[in-house]
């Protein structure tokens, strides 16, 4: 493979990039605005998905209007002192041979708080001293430690490509690379990689290398044979390798996130493992993992993010003992799917409690089970009396739906609803509820 | 809900508890109380007592001298800092010189709000008395022990029940026979809010209500699941067991740690080696507290259930 596309055609003109045309038209307005000495912000902070070209847009500016780009990123190292040599020397001192200059700071969401000391202080004060036009780049500009940064800048949002910015520009790359790929190929490219350009190109690329013709199906086949190998692959390495040290590698080549790789193990070790003893083993490793997990989340300990991994890897390898040999394909994650499909049930079975909470001296964990029960079997029974009892419990219309009652033509107000459902935690009177019961 | 409208609304409507109740009219009637502890179990007449009792002693000040919350829902130490706090600072004015406050399920206060809770109640003493009830009174801090009258509500026996539900049938124009009551107080176990809540459902149908339509309801409103989770589990039918946790927990919205408390008090009676059940207390303890460490339920409770499926295939290969 010769030369990656996204650095063949990386943009050279601020025309050349894709989508983005209000942003990039901000950006050249406020440029402008420093003919007439710095404006009120001294810089910009463009900021949106990764690969929606916050960082080619600055790079065109400047050689379009020859402007010397001094550029600081997430790979140079970024504490005070570094940062006041490159950055801050370039924002006050003049070029030598006369040129004017531009800074650009990429990735200040990416600043490391212990690694680079002092940077965000440090950036905050070149930003408001500076005498050379500064723009600042992040993928998530509300990151809360580079709020400080956030208060002395524009914002500007760059946001995720579409079918419309992207295709004719793909369309334009493979004309001249000599491939013919089909329309619905290029929408499916361009889908998958929710418009991000930089691996929007690195796909086309791979897809279409020693091919005259990319079709829909050969896109999709290849693409989909590739993200699912490797989780497959993950599993069957978590699930297999002889050593501790193998099998804890398979968090690196799942390609999945951690919550995710954590769910494909979960469902699949009852599978994979069939001797009640491996299976014990490896779901008391998965419930370890488990607890660390739910520390790392309660108090941010990151550091103890390797015991969790290991514990679900290395600690899911090494129970397998007894388990007879056997080839069992792995299943998605059903859990999953489960939690979004009954997210609304689980929402009105709340509310319900709270209703009956509000009504019959009861905690709403209680009353789902103590009574939840008894009221699904009354509504279903008894319309009637169902209809009675919800509005007695100040039922919102959705949760009568869902107890299978049908609201009467004459509806009480909302906030004669409301007001009883205010009521909730402090019960004041035994009376009035009686006198409605 | 009938066990709301005929909730005895005065100490003089509740027939049972007789010990409690005396003493708790003693209180009304000197208009003098200590702070109390309330533990019985569930539908015995703790919640009821303190309203009847708050009732009596307020009158139509009721609203303002009295409030009631619930530790299950609103457990956190910050409720006890502030809303326990703002009602129970501000005094009220009249022949009865405190207010009443009542803290429900407060065995499933964590112990660091019950700490907060007991200085809360020391410093407002002159101005509020507390109610907590729990099923368990072992599950209170001994330090609010000690500060508390303890009242212990006993399980009401069948014919306090029956008459109970034979005055409810009557006023509601409920056809029972004899079958149906024995029935009702056989299920309900001295839980009179279950014994309750059963007859309404039964009697929603339409039909007179016999022995054959309790056991009806009883099925149908408490399927006896987590039997079939153990059980399941110790078939060695794993993938079953979980898909049955899943639908509990995702469907039913049951929490994984009322679940648990089901589960260990099945544990002795199970089907396995004796020597198992040890480690199984073990292992639900550890996930008891692993839950309250927010971990995640289904995960730890399934591992629970491979424990289960091993402990029993040991019994199988020994």
């Amino acid at each position: 493979m010769s030369l990656p596309w996204t650095v063949k055609y990386r943009p050279k003109t601020l025309a050349q990039v894709a989508g983005n045309k209000t942003a990039i038209l901000q950006i050249v307005d406020w440029l402008d605005t420093w003919e007439d000495g710095p404006p009120k912000k001294r810089a910009l902070l463009l900021h949106g998905p990764p690969g929606t070209g916050k960082t080619v847009s600055v790079e065109a500016l400047a050689r379009e209007r020859g402007l010397d780009l001094v550029e600081i990123n997430a790979s140079d190292k970024r504490n005070r002192e570094a940062l006041e040599r490159t950055v801050g020397a370039a924002a006050t001192q003049s070029d030598l041979f006369g040129r004017s200059r531009l800074i650009l700071i990429d990735e200040v969401d990416g600043i490391n708080l212990s690694e680079d000391r002092g940077a965000v202080d440090t950036i905050v004060k070149v930003v408001e001293q500076t005498q050379t036009p500064v723009i600042l780049t992040a993928n998530d500009p509300w990151d809360p430690k580079i709020g400080p940064i956030r208060n002395a800048t524009t914002m500007i949002e760059y946001k995720r490509l579409g079918l419309r910015d992207t295709i004719p520009y793909l369309r334009k790359i493979c004309e001249k690379e000599g491939v013919e790929v089909d329309e619905q190929a290029l929408r499916l490219i361009v889908d998958r990689n929710q418009g991000d350009m930089r691996s929007i190109m690195n796909d086309l690329q791979v897809l279409c290398s020693g091919r005259k013709r990319l079709t829909y199906e050969e896109a999709s086949w290849l693409g989909f044979r590739d993200r699912r190998a490797t989780i497959f692959d993950a599993l069957r390495t978590a699930f297999t390798s002889p050593t501790c040290l193998q099998a804890r590698k398979a968090v690196d080549m799942a390609g999945v996130d951690l919550d995710m790789f954590f769910e494909w193990v979960y469902e699949n070790a009852p599978r994979q493992l069939n001797d009640p003893r491996d299976l014990f083993e490896a779901m008391d490793s998965l419930a370890q993992a488990d607890l660390y997990r739910a520390r790392i989340n309660r108090s941010n300990a990151w550091e103890l993010l390797p015991y969790a991994i290991e514990l679900e890897t290395a600690g899911v390898a090494m129970s397998k003992e007894f388990t007879k040999p056997a080839w069992v394909p792995m299943k998605f994650p059903e859990r999953i799917q489960i939690l979004s499909r009954t997210r609304k049930t689980r929402s009105l079975q709340a509310q319900l409690g709270k209703g009956i909470a509000a009504r019959c001296h009861i905690s709403s964990r209680r009353a789902i089970s103590l009574y939840v029960p008894y009221v699904k079997f009354m509504t279903r029974n008894n319309e009637s009396a169902g209809l009675e009892l919800a509005k007695w419990l100040g039922l919102s219309d959705e949760t009568m739906e869902y107890l299978g009652v049908k609201r009467e033509e004459t509806e009480q107000p909302v906030a004669v609803q409301k007001a009883r459902r205010k009521g909730a935690k402090v019960r004041k009177t035994i009376k009035r509820k009686r006198e409605t019961a | 809900m009938w066990s709301e409208k005929y909730r005895p609304g005065t100490l003089r409507q509740m027939t049972n508890q007789a010990d409690v109740v005396g003493r708790l009219k003693r209180f009304a009637e000197t208009k003098a109380m200590p702070h109390c502890l309330f533990a019985g179990p569930p539908g015995s007449g703790k919640t009821t007592a303190a309203l009847c009792l708050a009732h009596d002693l307020f009158g139509e000040r009721f609203m303002d001298a009295f409030m009631e919350l619930n530790a299950s829902d609103a457990r956190g130490i910050d409720v006890i800092r502030t809303t326990v706090k703002e009602f129970a600072r501000i005094a009220t004015i009249s022949e009865v010189p405190f207010k009443i406050l009542v803290l429900d399920e407060a065995d499933n206060m964590t112990g660091d709000a019950q700490h907060a809770l007991r200085r809360t109640m020391e410093r407002y003493t002159d101005t509020c008395r507390f109610i907590l009830s729990c099923n368990y009174s072992g599950k209170i801090i001994e330090p609010i022990q000690s500060r508390c009258a303890l009242f212990r509500f006993v399980p009401l026996n069948d014919d306090d029940v029956a008459g109970y539900l034979k005055r409810i049938a009557e006023k509601e124009h409920v056809r029972i026979d004899q079958s149906g009551i024995r029935a009702l107080t056989t299920a309900s176990e001295g839980d009179l809010r279950r014994a309750i809540n059963t007859l309404q459902a039964a009697a929603s149908v339409g039909k007179p209500v016999d022995e054959k339509l309790v056991y009806e309801v009883v099925g149908k409103v408490k399927p006896d699941e987590i039997q079939e989770l153990l059980e399941t589990a110790i078939k060695g039918d794993f993938i079953k067991a979980r898909e049955k946790l899943r639908s509990m927990l995702l469907q039913q919205g049951l929490s994984g740690k009322d679940i648990l408390k089901q589960i260990h008090s099945e544990v002795l009676r199970l089907p396995i080696p004796e020597r198992g059940k040890i480690e199984l207390i073990d292992a639900i303890g550890e996930i008891d507290y692993r839950l309250i460490q927010g971990a995640d339920e289904e995960v730890q409770l399934s591992s629970l259930l491979a424990r289960l499926g091993l402990a029993s295939s040991q019994k199988r290969s020994s």
